[in-house]
């Protein structure tokens, strides 16, 4: 693990993509109409016989795909997150997941992500995509994870949700991180808390464990970055080790991570005080940054300490988060 | 079994008496329930007998968009001896009364409307990086014109000169709430394809040999999709029927059921005669 202010790529999933295209002749590009946003503009130049713009039809995009994958092709679909799941919902249920047909839907700038407010927030694309059968819902949490998806994903049998974040994509993992499919990884030991992050969220956790850690609570980290099928084995197994558990994701608490754990813990009859850290049921306004609206939101590392804090019944203020401090180029959360 | 399955085998010697058996067999289908998308098979008869006699076997493919229109497929795929209708609408049965992933005949079928133009440029496209000369026949109906979808999937064609895939628009001004004309205006249907690229045959969708004769000029190559405009009736064919039959979804009580099929296996019997 690196340590904050983490150092940022640029396009590691476009040279990804590259890469797993040059192994396999069957992977199709699809863009609709966000071909450089989504880092795509690496696969046209490279096999611009493979790339088909869906343009600003995103429906008719989605049903095309699942024909292509019919036919024996292994289409990537690539626009922003809102639009890849919202809008053409009805045709990736129909096209898509209810044939089981291996469709990697690429959604970039997931959660609050953007400033392009509340029109081109993914904030519940993991709870639409995780309701559909057959679906794999992954959320990675920096630029090692990233790196490594498009190859992870490429012989999985079903559809496959990807959400992404765009731009400058912090390394916080060292480079012999291996991310898997089918483990959530616990990051560090911890009895006092167990705390899920996903995705972006995952920066904040971290550095939520180290504010608490200096003053004696004991944070297991655990990074999930498939929430479906969730890993429940060392979901429940950190849960049981800990005396509350916490989740933290830049999505809706309704329906994505922290509602994926709950489910897996109710079921299992593991009973412990959850606390869920993400978009309160809300649509987020006021963007202009994206560190704004993390803080305005609570999807924050004071947040998190705050929350793990009042969970444990610990009495006086919470420590102070540690000020974020990030060079242009470098991402720290807030 | 689907139509372009490799190794799919039929032959129609005369669409004009497939249309009527798809009629008969239709009837048949929906009597046991009293009740179902027979509207669909009497304006949809011609176009989908029509459809399999242009058909190469193993080879081409046969879209069916609106997944309310199986019945006409299941009944011509029963006729040639392609498949076995037996459970028909039973609980349990692959064949339901709406396409579904189960469907047999058919390469893609949906029963959420506006989706299977999507679908047949998915394969026209799949066929181009293959190399193959596949035709693509896709049943659209016109009620599905009021879905977005449709449109986004009309340009997408025309601009990559899909020039495989057929479209035959059943044009019977049937939909749910009543006569699609007194919901939307979908008028003038053959400008709007021919303003969006494609090549355009108006026609009257109950004349075998006119469509028969559509199906074979659209194949030539052009650079240009091409949709035949089917003008149909929901009630077409059989007399019997009363004039305020609900086309979306016809009643069929015993009595008529047998009128119907007495009506049919004459006409039927007069053909061959």
């Amino acid at each position: 693990m690196r340590e904050p202010p983490y150092r940022t790529e640029l396009k590691p999933y476009g040279r990804a993509l590259v890469e797993a295209a040059r192994q396999r002749g069957e992977i199709l590009c699809l863009s609709g109409d966000l071909t450089r946003q989504t880092e795509v503009d690496l696969f046209q130049a490279e096999f611009p016989g493979r790339f088909i713009h869906g343009g600003m039809a995103e429906a008719n995009m989605m049903s095309m795909a699942g024909a292509l994958a019919r036919c024996g092709f292994l289409p990537f679909v690539h626009t922003f997150g809102v639009f890849a799941t919202r809008r053409p919902y009805d045709q990736i249920a129909n096209a898509i997941a209810y044939p089981n047909l291996p469709v990697r839907i690429i959604g970039f700038m997931p959660g609050v992500s953007t400033p392009g407010g509340p029109s081109h927030q993914a904030t519940d694309d993991v709870a639409l995509m995780r309701a559909l059968p057959n679906m794999t819902v992954v959320d990675v949490a920096d630029a090692v994870e990233t790196r490594q998806v498009a190859a992870a994903v490429v012989d999985v049998p079903g559809p496959v949700y990807v959400r992404l974040k765009r731009g400058e994509i912090p390394v916080i993992f060292g480079d012999d991180h291996v991310l898997r499919l089918d483990r959530a990884a616990v990051l560090s030991p911890g009895t006092d808390v167990a705390l899920f992050a996903s995705g972006m969220m995952l920066a904040a956790a971290l550095a939520a464990a180290r504010a608490l850690g200096s003053h004696g609570v004991s944070v297991s980290v655990v990074n999930v970055p498939v929430i479906k099928p969730l890993d429940s084995a060392t979901v429940l197994s950190a849960a049981a080790g800990a005396r509350v558990v916490v989740t933290a994701e830049n999505h809706s608490v309704i329906g994505g991570l922290g509602s994926a754990v709950a489910e897996t813990m109710a079921e299992a009859g593991l009973g412990r005080p959850l606390r869920r850290v993400g978009l309160r049921d809300t649509f987020a306004e006021g963007s202009s940054d994206a560190s704004f609206l993390f803080e305005k939101y609570g999807l924050s590392t004071g947040t998190l300490v705050e929350t793990i804090w009042s969970a444990l019944g610990r009495p006086g203020a919470a420590p102070a988060a540690p000020a974020a401090a990030a060079e242009s180029g470098e991402y720290s959360p807030v | 079994m689907h139509v372009s399955d490799a190794g799919a085998g039929w032959a129609v010697p005369d669409p004009r008496e497939l249309a009527l058996r798809i009629r008969l067999r239709a009837v048949r289908m929906v009597a046991p329930q009293g009740f179902g998308y027979l509207g669909q098979a009497l304006s949809s008869a011609e176009q989908v007998a029509a459809m399999f006699a242009s058909a190469r076997p193993g080879v081409d493919r046969i879209v069916c968009s609106p997944g309310h229109y199986i019945i006409g497929p299941f009944a011509a795929a029963a006729e040639l001896g392609l498949i076995d209708l037996s459970g028909y609408g039973q609980n349990g049965s692959a064949f339901e009364a709406i396409g579904t992933e189960r469907s047999p005949v058919v390469d893609y079928t949906c029963g959420s409307l506006g989706q299977g133009l999507s679908a047949a440029l998915g394969f026209a496209l799949a066929d181009r990086f293959r190399g193959s000369d596949a035709r693509i026949f896709t049943l659209v109906s016109d009620g599905e014109l009021e879905e977005g979808q449709v449109w986004e999937a009309a340009l997408f064609a025309a601009h990559h000169r899909l020039d495989r895939l057929t479209v035959l628009l059943d044009a019977n001004n049937s939909q749910v709430d009543g006569p699609v004309d007194s919901i939307t205006t979908l008028e003038p249907i053959a400008a709007k394809w021919s303003a969006f690229g494609w090549r355009v045959w108006d026609l009257d969708g109950h004349d075998v040999s006119a469509l028969r004769a559509a199906l074979a000029a659209a194949a030539a190559p052009s650079g240009q999709p091409g949709v035949l405009v089917c003008r149909t009736s929901t009630r077409h064919g059989l007399d019997c029927l009363p004039a305020d039959a609900d086309g979306h979804f016809i009643k069929l009580p015993p009595s008529l059921a047998a009128a119907a099929v007495r009506e049919l296996t004459g006409k039927l019997e007069a053909l061959r005669a």
